[in-house]
């Protein structure tokens, strides 16, 4: 056997090896988004590793070059369709496994838009560890659209602080309890997370008639 | 054992085994993401599969094969996840 003959086959063996890894991966994985790990990653890696076996053993300008063209092409394309799939996924809804600790993105996304928001006050942050600030849009026919924020008595009920309400462009920092809260406002939060909870609860409560 | 042997007899059938598994996942979902990305590993699988059958019968025309076979189901999965993306 020549030289090129075994480093053809060593590269076989690691891309056949990291196939079969990806294969267990996307079967054994508990959820969607762990799996894709496998399929995008250890695959791409292996298909890579196959692609230059070719590239090797075949040593022609023509080949070679395709060979490799096709290694960039997967390289640059398997992230761009992953997150794209995880994307839909995660709007679609899909569970994350039971093993998670954190979901970073969860009340980030805005579902209407599809974009993601996020609200920076690192200094609060650095402050206040204990304290959750949240932004979110009162959905239509929300409960709480049309009542003054005296009627809704966050503070008091939910043990919850209205910071901002954000009318299109237009913010209203610090209301005082006159300020009516209508549906597509976007109110800024803060308090602790399980009072939270329960906050976010009501404003997203829809009334049914 | 031969180049041709090793690949026909070694990598072939782990090749094989491995869509197997990624198969199962699509049978079993639970959701449909999960179905699109085992058929995105399908394909990916398919382009190695071919690769290495062009070097085991010696026809580097088949790597043209696996060109096309990348080409699709990039666009598969990006339309995949675009039209899920758009049903909600």
């Amino acid at each position: 056997m020549i030289l090129r003959d075994i480093v053809t086959i060593v590269l076989i063996f690691i891309g056949t090896s990291f196939m079969v890894i990806a294969g267990i991966g996307v079967l054994r994985m508990p959820d969607l988004y762990i799996r894709m790990s496998a399929t995008t990653k250890v695959a791409t890696m292996g298909v890579g590793s196959i692609l230059l076996a070719i590239a090797v053993y075949f040593q022609e300008l023509g080949i070679t070059s395709r060979a490799l063209a096709t290694v960039a092409f997967l390289l640059l394309t398997a992230p761009v369709a992953a997150h794209m799939i995880a994307r839909a996924a995660y709007f679609t809804g899909v569970p994350l496994c039971n093993l998670s600790i954190a979901d970073e993105l969860k009340g980030h996304y805005d579902l209407r838009t599809h974009k993601l928001e996020s609200i920076c006050f690192p200094e609060l942050e650095l402050h206040l560890p204990d304290m959750q600030v949240t932004k979110l849009r009162i959905p239509t026919r929300s409960v709480v659209s049309g009542k003054t924020l005296a009627e809704i008595d966050l503070r008091r009920q939910f043990n919850v602080t209205l910071l901002a309400v954000c009318r299109g462009s237009h913010v209203i920092s610090n209301p005082d309890g006159d300020v009516e809260l209508f549906s597509d406002d976007e109110v800024i939060l803060i308090g602790f997370p399980e009072d939270m909870e329960r906050a976010v609860e009501l404003f997203q409560t829809t009334v049914n008639d | 054992m031969s180049l041709t042997g090793l690949i026909l007899y070694g990598a072939l059938p782990l090749l094989t085994l491995a869509m197997l598994f990624a198969f199962i996942r699509l049978v079993r979902g639970p959701s449909l993401p999960d179905r699109v990305i085992a058929l995105d590993l399908i394909a990916t699988m398919a382009i190695g599969f071919t690769a290495v059958y062009a070097i085991a019968r010696n026809q580097p025309a088949l790597l043209d094969v696996a060109i096309v076979l990348a080409l699709l189901s990039f666009l598969g999965t990006v339309a995949f996840a675009s039209y899920l993306e758009k049903r909600i």
